[in-house]
């Protein structure tokens, strides 16, 4: 890359200096975490369907496996560079450690784009991959799991391309993100939103709010958001807002009812993605708002749960005094400049980071659980998760308390120093 | 003998002798039969004889031989008899008789003819010759009358005794095939016979040549004698065969060729040469010919290029089938109209591919009746409707305010009755299937598909009884009829000076293709095809690959752009490729909804295609095949049983008919043979039941709206070149633009922070609403929305980027790497149904032009319409291009044809308001023809209003500091459907502010009405109203913007009455 410009190794450098600061890091450590354990890069050819031979580039980089195997998903991207594949493969190994999860971080891809390849040909790249790199992987050392544009799909393929090479012995656990029925795990889908209330929860208790009683103004009607819609709703919360795009009309809106909001209603009036049908919710009582609405209402608690970017500079001074809570379920909602307003106005932010930790936690779960080869109940699954949540609150708040710091920051502070350790503690530095 | 004269008796004289000369033939084979005992032959000569008179039914024969009787079992004699001896040497040896078994009308020899008596003749003299041969065989070969070699003769003089004018126009034409053939005999005999015709006064060129007699039969046969010194006696015999088939055609060509033939003549006529039993193909090529193209004259079209590919593959009998199922009026002169005869050469097309058979074998065309392109005129005639010929000239509010009434009136006029009785009988043949009444008009032919879809095409459920049934058809076809008197189609014609064109409407009513689920008709699944890809989602994908638009039920929705829902695309030559990958964008931009026939409510209905499913999965033909399974975030094929769609969650994605079914490989060949033979890229429209494929329109790709090739000139001076690219061009207008945004790529890479970089995406959204629609470019590296490394491409979503013209991305090279284009891949379904045009760039390339120093160098007016942005001047550059070159505009030609793109800078041409003015509406039919003005009044009357509601409102009362119009108004672009955008400078009182926005309300419903009477657009409101305040303007938020702004400013209107 040239020396100009934006890179996203160069700034999850400054991110880790920058905590690695705070932490007051050996030399050695911050030698050993600033940069990858093993980088493999090599070349898969794949017959094409017109018969011809192409090449492509694919990746694996190994973070680090201090705290155990390495993990992380498996792009199909035609502009990955392997300067993306390190940054985000550092972010797993922070991720995974803090919410106290024994992994490590990885990240993989394949230079391609499947907008341009038939079904059979990515499946060939899928088992190329897995040929280059089966010694280096298992479910001992480092396991994929899907991401940009790889689905449950390519995961079957190379999961059944790596049995193949070990002689048809079943290693479910290689890889996670795979169907329910194949070795996925139940509770995947309510994963990531319940996880978010469950940490939103603990932050209430910290703050002496009680659930029941407060109000809430939500961003998406994704995924995400409805399951933490439901979960806060059953423990007494009203969601009085939610934002949503309109696919139609190519701008979001926000739909407002004082008397609250009720998930299975709202999802009877949206479609798969998330988009509210406008009129019918005029039917059911909603006032329909300019998108940008949700984060002027008078609510105690604020939770982005759609894109990045959407809590500005120009416009976190429209938040209402009443909010005393922001709980990020999308990654990177808040802008740094909206930060330093919110951190001003004393606004409890809860960051991505740890969460919407849910997901990753419950693909550590499905490899478990595939290891086992015993798999939970749904319940099982989700009061597992809402432990491991819940600790990872409690000790992100503990470090924040203490040494003041923003839950931001502590959260990278305890990741990272979790990692520092296990990585002092085999005797590596 | 009957009088001779009238079609009818030459006629029938002519199929007398045509069975005559068979039975004859029939004898003379059996002569030449080695293999057959004397006995044998006598029993078959029962068989061939009775045939060659005039009423074989109540016919038998009876030879006695040497004593021995052959006659058919339980013969019955009869005072009805004709005989005929046999003599050998002068002895009588037996004899040839032929009876009636019942009384027939009197004719020259009891009930028998005269040529009758010549024929029983000739066949027992050559019985008895055949005889006396094969008592002495050795005799018979001294005489050499070898076979066949003969029999010419026979035939000769058969014909000179019973049809002398025949024998010389045969005679006359052996003459003529000999010369020409360069036979010297034959050609002496030609200038013998011109000789006698040489006396008059040839030499006079200016006076018409006197009419002489042909040399009299005798000389003519002269001709057969000449002949038979050159050629063998088989082939005299054919050529006589062939001739004499030609002759009796002659009567058809004649009915076909004479203008004044009624249709229902030449349909009579054509039923007569049917019942023959002689196959057309025996005809001589030259003559079959002649008729094919006379007969695609007359029914299909004039089009020189059309029928030539007809007489090609349409048959005499298809046209006779045709005419079979043809509703005419009386007299009727019409045609079928351009529709029925693409479909028609198309069908013919396929079933001639022979090489194909194995793919294209079971396609099939629906049932059709037509009706021809004068009923229309016949129908208002019938009802004294004469008046609203002249309607058309009308001022188009008034035909827009008409047109209700005229739908009316046409609903409860009377069918002529030949109409309304050929229609009852088509129901009859077509049953209670649904059915579509399809326009298929003159100018449809003539224009091509920039016509089509603007007359009405209509379903009718076809349910109940007949009388209910023959109702509904009735007032389908009414009002189909009096689209022709439609204000869209009328607008369009005057736009186009066609309105002094005779139009004519005829129709197709056609079966719809499709089978019962639950309550509804629909087919398992519908589309269009495109032997050329325009819009192509990949490199890999070439043009030739095609393209396929599917959707389930009803192909509606398929071949119009729906805005809210999106058919699923394929290119049947590269069909893995698919253009939506990871399961979110299957699912999203799989089709939500389906169109069907509801045979209850006996109404075509629009449902959601998870209802229909949900309640009528199990029933859905090819169900399987249609939808896959969103399952734990994949997107799965339904296993092959057990399967119910009521219990999953379905989309549509056809994958199971692409890749397990010849599907794709028979549209592939469909589409090529078309386009082969054809010889233009085509466009059809198919349908399934679940069984059979069925094509239901086929037409000249060139015609598509938005896909005609642009010309692309040689000569434009490099200064003017803005680019010029060479790779994956498609076919398609982009309309005169009047901004570029440029991402600079290295600016763009410069870029420190990943904020500035995002916001360089959300620079251009705001743009995006800011310039003026489908007037602007946006050039910029890599791949647009792309969410991998934002360095390489900037990140925005459709929403940011929709109301631009044309989509650029530049590859270019960065070290030794170049950027990977995205074909738009992140919003490419987007990107076609809004006519939304791509283009990639290769600078560096050989060839390719892309005039860097113009878009880094002309002034970048960013911060002047977004001052809070201007830390990007850098990497994001917006060019009002008008300002910097002296007033011109970019303009974009794209010829895929000859894979080349050009934008250059050009005087904006006065259709410029046309092409600005709307993408929606098809603007043009092939290149090369004049620019079409589009009426100013569209944006004059709207400054008008505009100006009228500002002097009508009050200041005072409701605040108001100033008023302003911008956009399309102001700049003269508005077309049609455009709303009016208002810009309210208020105080910042709120109830005044709420005041003044009900007031305006008002002013926006009435106007929308008016131009709804204006230009048939329908809308809510016109009034586009923004309000700003003393703090908008001072912080140049929001469309304060627009106030005084350097480009595209807002226009002040004078507010208040005037004092």
């Amino acid at each position: 890359m040239a020396a100009t410009g934006f890179n996203s190794f160069d700034m999850a450098h400054r991110q880790f200096d920058h905590v690695a600061d705070l932490l007051d890091l050996d030399t050695a450590t911050r030698a050993l975490l600033r940069d990858p354990l093993r980088e493999y890069q090599f070349l898969i050819p794949v017959r094409m369907d017109d018969g011809h031979v192409q090449v492509f580039r694919g990746f694996r980089v190994q973070h680090n496996d201090a705290r155990g195997p390495s993990k992380g998903g498996l792009r199909f991207h035609p502009q990955e560079t392997i300067d993306t594949v390190r940054a985000l493969a550092m972010w797993m190994t922070w991720k995974c450690a803090v919410v106290d999860i024994p992994l490590g971080g990885a990240k993989g891809g394949v230079v391609c784009d499947p907008h341009h390849l038939s079904m059979r040909e990515q499946e060939q790249i899928c088992r190329g991959w897995i040929r280059q790199i089966a010694r280096d992987i298992g479910p001992l050392t480092d396991v994929p799991a899907p991401d940009v544009m790889t689905s449950p799909q390519h995961m079957l393929w190379m999961l059944d391309e790596f049995e193949v090479i070990q002689g048809g012995r079943h290693y479910p656990g290689l890889i996670t993100g795979k169907p329910v029925g194949m070795g996925g795990s139940l509770g995947r889908t309510e994963a990531t939103g319940y996880g978010v209330v469950f940490v939103l929860r603990e932050a209430l208790k910290v703050l002496g709010i009680d659930p029941a009683g407060t109000t809430a103004a939500v961003q998406g009607f994704g995924n995400v958001a409805q399951y933490a819609i439901q979960l806060y709703t059953q423990l007494g919360g009203t969601v009085i807002a939610v934002s949503s795009w309109d696919d139609a009309d190519q701008v979001s809106y926000t739909f407002r009812r004082a008397s609250g909001v009720n998930v299975e209603e709202l999802q009877s009036i949206s479609d798969k993605f998330g988009g509210i049908d406008r009129h019918k919710a005029k039917g059911l009582g909603f006032d329909v708002l300019p998108g940008e609405a949700w984060l002027e209402q008078e609510v105690d608690i604020l939770l982005p749960a759609a894109l990045e970017n959407q809590i500005r500079g120009d416009n976190a001074e429209r938040i209402n005094r009443r909010v005393r809570v922001v709980a990020e379920g999308a990654n990177g909602p808040t802008t740094p400049e909206a930060d330093e307003i919110l951190k001003r106005r004393n606004i409890f932010v809860l960051p991505d980071f740890l969460t919407n930790a849910g997901g990753v936690t419950c693909s550590y779960f499905e490899q478990v659980q595939s290891n086992m080869n015993y798999y939970w109940e749904r319940d099982e699954v989700l009061s597992k998760l809402d432990l491991k949540m819940t600790s990872a609150f409690v000790a992100v708040h503990d470090v924040a308390d203490r040494q003041t710091l923003s839950m931001r920051d502590a959260a990278y502070v305890i990741a990272i120093n979790r990692v520092a350790h296990a990585c002092r503690d085999r005797g590596w530095v | 003998m009957q009088p001779e004269g009238s079609t009818d008796n030459i006629m029938l004289a002519l199929r007398e002798r045509a069975k005559e000369l068979h039975c004859l033939y029939n004898v003379l084979e059996l002569m030449n039969r080695a293999d057959l005992t004397l006995q044998e032959v006598c029993e078959a000569l029962l068989v061939v004889l009775p045939p060659g008179w005039q009423f074989p039914d109540a016919c038998f024969a009876r030879v006695t031989l040497d004593g021995v009787v052959h006659e058919p079992p339980r013969a019955l004699r009869t005072p009805w008899v004709q005989k005929a001896d046999l003599v050998v040497h002068g002895h009588a040896i037996g004899s040839i008789e032929v009876y009636y078994t019942q009384e027939m009308p009197e004719s020259a020899e009891g009930p028998f003819l005269a040529e009758e008596r010549k024929l029983i003749d000739t066949i027992a003299e050559r019985v008895s010759e055949y005889v006396a041969q094969r008592q002495a065989p050795r005799v018979a070969k001294v005489a050499g009358a070898s076979g066949r070699g003969a029999e010419w003769r026979v035939i000769v003089d058969f014909l000179r005794k019973t049809d002398p004018a025949l024998v010389s126009r045969l005679g006359r034409r052996m003459l003529n095939y000999l010369s020409w053939d360069g036979i010297l005999d034959a050609q002496a005999l030609l200038q013998r016979a011109a000789a006698a015709l040489a006396e008059s006064g040839m030499a006079d060129e200016n006076r018409p040549i006197d009419r002489r007699n042909l040399p009299p039969p005798d000389a003519m046969t002269e001709a057969f004698d000449v002949a038979a010194r050159h050629l063998s006696g088989d082939e005299i015999v054919n050529c006589i065969e062939k001739w004499i088939k030609d002759d009796k055609s002659s009567f058809l060509i004649e009915a076909v060729e004479r203008q004044h033939t009624s249709l229902a003549e030449i349909q009579h006529a054509l039923d007569r040469y049917e019942s023959f039993a002689a196959p057309d193909r025996e005809l001589s090529g030259a003559v079959q010919k002649g008729l094919r193209v006379s007969l695609a004259r007359r029914l299909l079209t004039d089009d020189v290029e059309f029928v030539n590919k007809a007489k090609m593959y349409i048959s005499v009998d298809d046209y006779h089938a045709v005419l079979h199922r043809t509703i005419t009026p009386a007299a009727s002169h019409g045609k079928l109209g351009g529709k029925s005869a693409g479909l028609l050469l198309a069908a013919r097309i396929i079933r001639h591919a022979h090489e194909y058979v194995d793919t294209l074998g079971g396609i099939k065309v629906p049932k059709t009746w037509y009706v021809t392109s004068d009923g229309v005129l016949s129908f208002i005639e019938h009802n004294q409707l004469d008046d609203v010929h002249n309607h058309k000239y009308l001022e188009i509010d008034q035909i827009r305010r008409e047109y209700p009434h005229i739908v009316q009136v046409f609903r409860h006029s009377q069918f002529p009755p030949e109409l309304a009785h050929g229609l009852a009988l088509a129901l009859d043949d077509l049953g209670h299937v649904p059915l579509i009444v399809r326009s298929s008009s003159l100018l449809e032919d003539r224009m091509g598909a920039a016509f089509s879809g603007k007359y009405k095409s209509l379903f009718v459920a076809n349910q109940g009884t007949k009388a209910e049934r023959l109702r509904a058809l009735l007032d389908a076809i009414a009002e189909v009829y009096a689209s022709v008197f439609g204000p869209d189609p009328i607008e369009y014609r005057a736009n186009r000076g066609l309105l002094d064109f005779h139009e004519e409407m005829g129709l197709m009513i056609q079966e719809v293709v499709g089978c019962r689920v639950g309550p509804y008709y629909l087919p398992a699944l519908a589309g269009v095809g495109f032997s050329k890809n325009e819009f192509r989602w990949s490199p890999r994908i070439a043009r030739d690959d095609g393209l396929l638009r599917l959707v389930p039920g009803l192909g509606t929705r398929a071949v119009d752009r729906v805005a809210d829902d999106y058919p699923v695309l394929v290119a049947p030559g590269k069909p893995g490729l698919r253009v939506n990958v990871t399961p979110d964008e299957v699912v999203r931009y799989a089709p939500k909804k389906i169109d069907v026939i509801n045979l209850e409510t006996r109404r075509f209905e629009t449902i959601a295609i998870t209802d229909l499913l949900r309640a009528h999965g199990r029933e859905y033909p090819m169900v399987r095949q249609i939808v896959s399974v969103v399952d734990d975030g994949g997107i799965l094929r339904p296993v092959s049983f057990g399967w119910n769609p009521a219990t999953v969650t379905p989309v549509v994605t056809f994958e199971g008919l692409t890749r397990d079914t010849p599907f794709i490989t028979r549209m592939q060949a469909l589409l090529r043979v078309l386009r082969e033979r054809m010889e233009t890229p085509v466009d059809i429209e198919f349908a399934s039941d679940g069984r059979d494929l069925y094509l239901l329109q086929c037409r000249a790709q060139s015609f598509v709206a938005d896909a005609a090739p642009a010309p692309i000139p040689h000569d434009v001076p490099t200064d003017r070149v803005v680019f010029a690219t060479r790779r994956f061009v498609s076919n398609g207008r982009v309309p005169d633009l009047t901004h570029i945004v440029f991402v600079d790529p290295d600016g763009y890479h410069d870029l420190a922070t990943q904020q500035d970089l995002s916001d360089v995406g959300r620079a251009v959204g705001r743009l995006n609403k800011l310039l003026p629609r489908r007037q602007f470019a946006l050039i910029g590296p890599g791949r647009w929305g792309s969410r991998g490394d934002i360095k390489l491409g900037v990140q925005v979503t459709y929403s940011d980027i929709n109301n631009a013209a044309l989509l650029m991305e530049v590859a270019a090279r960065r070290g030794n790497y170049v950027p990977e284009v995205s074909f738009g891949t992140h919003f490419f379904q987007d990107l076609v149904e809004a006519a939304i045009r791509y283009l990639p760039i290769f600078p560096g390339e050989p060839d390719v032009v892309f005039n860097e120093g113009f878009l880094r160098g002309a002034p970048n007016v960013l911060g002047e319409l977004l001052p809070e942005y201007v830390h990007l001047a850098g990497a994001l550059r917006v060019i009002d291009v008008p300002r910097a070159t002296g007033g011109m505009v970019l303009r974009v030609l794209m010829n895929a044809d000859a894979e080349q793109a050009l934008g250059m800078f050009a005087v904006p041409a006065e259709s410029v308001t046309a092409a600005r003015a709307q993408r929606a509406v098809p603007i043009e039919p092939a290149s090369g023809e004049a620019p079409v003005s589009v009426p100013e009044e569209h944006w004059r009357w709207r400054l008008a209003m505009a100006e009228r509601i500002a002097a009508d409102v009050d200041p005072a009362r409701f605040g108001v500091k100033a008023m302003y119009v911008f956009g399309s108004t102001k700049n003269a672009t508005a077309g049609p459907a455009s709303d009016i955008d208002l810009l309210v400078h208020v105080e910042a009182m709120h109830e005044q502010q709420q005041a003044l926005a009900i007031w305006l309300d008002g002013w926006s419903t009435c106007l929308a009405e008016l131009n709804y009477l204006r230009t048939g657009r329908r809308s809510q409101g016109l009034l586009d109203v923004h309000f700003v305040t003393d703090v908008d303007i001072e912080r140049q938020t929001s469309y304060a913007v627009k106030i005084g702004a350097v480009t595209d400013p807002a226009r002040p209107l004078k507010v208040g009455p005037a004092a």
